[in-house]
């Protein structure tokens, strides 16, 4: 039961960071909050007892901050 | 890049974690038959250590390989792979079937050599990958 408690909670929680992400006018946020929502997204494959995908979600949500980020310079618009 | 990233913190930062990462990658190549990991995320964890490299300091960055040559290097992983299975093709089996492959060991460890050479196969491959599309994003601006 508790398990499943964790498991809503977080999903809910993703929720919130992926609507904010979306409605961010602030883009160097909105890419940050992407990389939370995958951190959640994480937790999730852990409380799940899957830390063969988790593992790969960890490494995959650094990267593709990464590369927002790179892109997000050469865009020249930084924080509107 | 016109401005590099780097500031004395990075640069100091940098050369202490990126031994770490490369030893973390090749750890979870290795020793991804025991534990979570393998050759996508040993690939994607080297790829990251050279990533790094090219954010921080740029364009006199040590390990920059860029454009082509990351996409021919990722060709040669890939090419690791099929070869593997090729050779116990060759051999009279499936593909990968690995206890035909034409090594003199018994097949556990035939098992295990023909297990770890598609592994890092496709760590090549994605490590590759990772750096080319980086670069690619960077672009010409420098």
């Amino acid at each position: 039961m508790s398990g499943l408690m964790l498991i809503a909670i977080l999903l809910v929680i993703m929720i919130i960071t992926s609507v904010l992400a979306l409605f961010l006018k602030d883009l160097l946020a909105a890419i940050i909050l992407f990389s939370v929502f995958s951190y959640f997204a994480v937790l999730i494959y852990l409380a799940l007892g899957s830390p063969d995908v988790a593992f790969t979600e960890a490494v995959i949500g650094v990267i593709s901050t990464t590369y927002f980020i790179t892109t997000l310079r050469k865009l020249k618009r930084g924080s509107s | 890049m016109k401005k590099v990233y780097g500031s004395i913190i990075l640069d100091t930062a940098f050369r202490y974690l990126i031994p770490f990462i490369l030893l973390y990658g090749v750890y979870v190549l290795l020793h991804g038959e025991y534990s979570p990991g393998g050759g996508f995320q040993a690939g994607a964890i080297l790829g990251i250590a050279f990533v790094l490299d090219g954010l921080v300091q740029g364009k006199k960055a040590i390990l920059r390989i860029t454009g082509e040559t990351a996409v021919i290097i990722a060709g040669i992983g890939t090419f690791l792979y099929c070869f593997v299975g090729i050779l116990s093709m060759l051999s009279g089996g499936n593909f990968l079937e690995y206890s035909l492959l034409p090594i003199p060991m018994n097949d556990v460890e035939k098992h295990v050599w023909g297990i770890l050479g598609i592994e890092t196969g496709v760590c090549i491959c994605v490590m590759f990958t990772i750096i080319a599309i980086f670069y690619a994003l960077v672009g010409k601006e420098e």
